[in-house]
């Protein structure tokens, strides 16, 4: 269709241009005598071109480059990109990092940032041992189902609890904060532009003071990766905070790598399972596509390699046979 | 991890009379066996620990940094650093006057420090665990 009214379209332009030349013709075999001069037909040549470019240039200049509203400091700077190894297609999470990671989230964030979609039991297997995961959950109360009398007691955790967030709600958290929401880290890295990178770049981009001239608004910490550099989380990882029971050095960069990675696994638990299906889904349906491709030379074998001919009757008289 | 360990895995997972162990039991036996462990020999490991930790806190030194600082100084980065140290002179200086608009050096160090990390980011995981 599109192919037809394309071709139509250039009939109607082969028709017009013949048109056009023919006038040309007309009018210029008509008024023999005043044939323009080289030098007129130059200069209406200039011009035009002149226009031509002169509109683009405009064009280009009201609607070609995109707008920044904001300054490189609103923006914040992007983040660096980090050879994470989970990240790659073959890889799956590093789980003795994972275990570091969460030590660091309990003794480190969890005193402000909860982490409320993930229940006890999704860190057995992958975090922690049944056993570990279940005092852990012991250590926590929760409300138990009304009594008799109908009031709510209070039980030790079991694994299908959630782990329990630092404050009642948001206001409460507003308000031990100075006003600023610590945000929920169980999605963080899906949640973030940069995700991984952004967030380890945030954790340990902390400058040790700001640039000079830069404003600090008040009770705000600058970093330059968050958006807008002023930040009211302060720096909360230096060297040696934890003490890794795999007795890794705990610097601020390591400690960092491996909450982020943590966090990582809070957000996308089902990782490691989904590239394990995409491999399994690479490798069958490649297998059977081949084999549809076979199947398909097999079939069509007989009609590939059939000759028709044609063969024409004699012009002569004879019959053939 | 070879590639003999990864069929041997497969094998392992494909044979139906391989043996799915929960994670319960033998992570008792490890806790036990710490406990024997620690008890035995409190004294030797509280004072090895102590004197680990003091040599730790002297030693703990965050690659990023080092890495990071190393790179700030290096050719590569030498024109963000030019910029930004130019920035950070002329910024002081004129804070002295307290006159018009004032300039800050977020730009300059934002280049900087984009520099330095990018330098930094392969050597740096090639350190961590």
């Amino acid at each position: 269709m599109l192919a037809r009214s394309s071709l139509r379209s250039m009939r109607i332009l082969n028709g017009a241009r013949n048109g056009t030349t023919a006038v040309a013709k007309r009018s210029i075999s008509s008024s023999g005598p005043s044939i323009e001069s080289p030098m007129k037909l130059n200069m209406a040549a200039a011009a035009s071109t002149a226009l031509a470019i002169g509109s683009v240039a405009w064009y280009y200049h009201l609607y070609g480059p995109t707008a920044h509203a904001g300054s490189p400091a609103e923006e914040g700077l992007h983040a660096t990109k980090y050879p994470w190894v989970h990240e790659q297609w073959f890889k799956t999470f590093d789980h003795q990092a994972l275990r570091r990671g969460f030590q660091v989230y309990r003794e480190v964030c969890m005193a402000c940032h909860s982490l409320t979609r993930i229940p006890y039991r999704s860190l057995v297997g992958t975090v922690l041992t049944v056993d570990e995961a279940k005092a852990m959950a012991e250590e926590n109360e929760y409300d138990s189902e009304p009594n008799d009398e109908g009031e709510i007691e209070k039980r030790p955790g079991k694994l299908s609890d959630y782990i329990p967030a630092p404050y009642k709600n948001d206001e409460a958290a507003r308000a031990a904060n100075n006003g600023a929401l610590p945000p929920d880290l169980s999605l963080i890295i899906k949640g973030r532009h940069g995700g991984c990178d952004y967030v380890f770049s945030l954790l340990t981009g902390y400058p040790d003071e700001p640039p000079a001239g830069a404003q600090v608004g008040a009770g705000l910490n600058f970093n330059p990766y968050f958006p807008g550099t002023g930040i009211a989380m302060a720096r909360v990882l230096y060297d040696g905070l934890v003490e890794y029971e795999d007795e890794t050095p705990a610097t601020t960069s390591q400690m960092a790598k491996d909450v982020v990675e943590f966090l990582n696994w809070a957000a996308e638990p089902e990782m490691d399972d989904r590239k394990r299906m995409g491999m399994k889904v690479l490798a069958v349906t490649s297998v059977l596509f081949a084999l549809s491709v076979w199947v398909k030379r097999y079939k069509w074998a007989s009609l590939k390699s059939r000759k028709i001919v044609y063969d024409p009757p004699k012009v002569s008289n004879k019959t053939r046979n | 991890m070879g590639v003999w360990d990864v069929i041997n895995d497969l094998v392992e997972a494909a044979t139906p009379w391989g043996i799915a162990e929960a994670e319960a039991p033998p992570a008792e036996e490890k806790a036990e066996a710490k406990d024997e462990g620690s008890k035995s020999d409190d004294a030797e490991e509280e004072e090895a620990e102590e004197a680990e930790e003091e040599e730790e806190e002297e030693e703990l030194e965050d690659p990023k940094e080092k890495f990071e600082e190393e790179c700030r100084n290096s050719k590569q980065c030498a024109p963000a650093k030019h910029h930004f140290d130019e920035c950070v002179e002329r910024v002081t200086n004129a804070s002295d006057d307290d006159e018009g608009e004032k300039e800050d050096c977020v730009e300059e160090f934002f280049h900087l420090a984009h520099c330095a990390t990018q330098c930094a980011a392969p050597k740096l995981w090639a350190v961590l665990k």
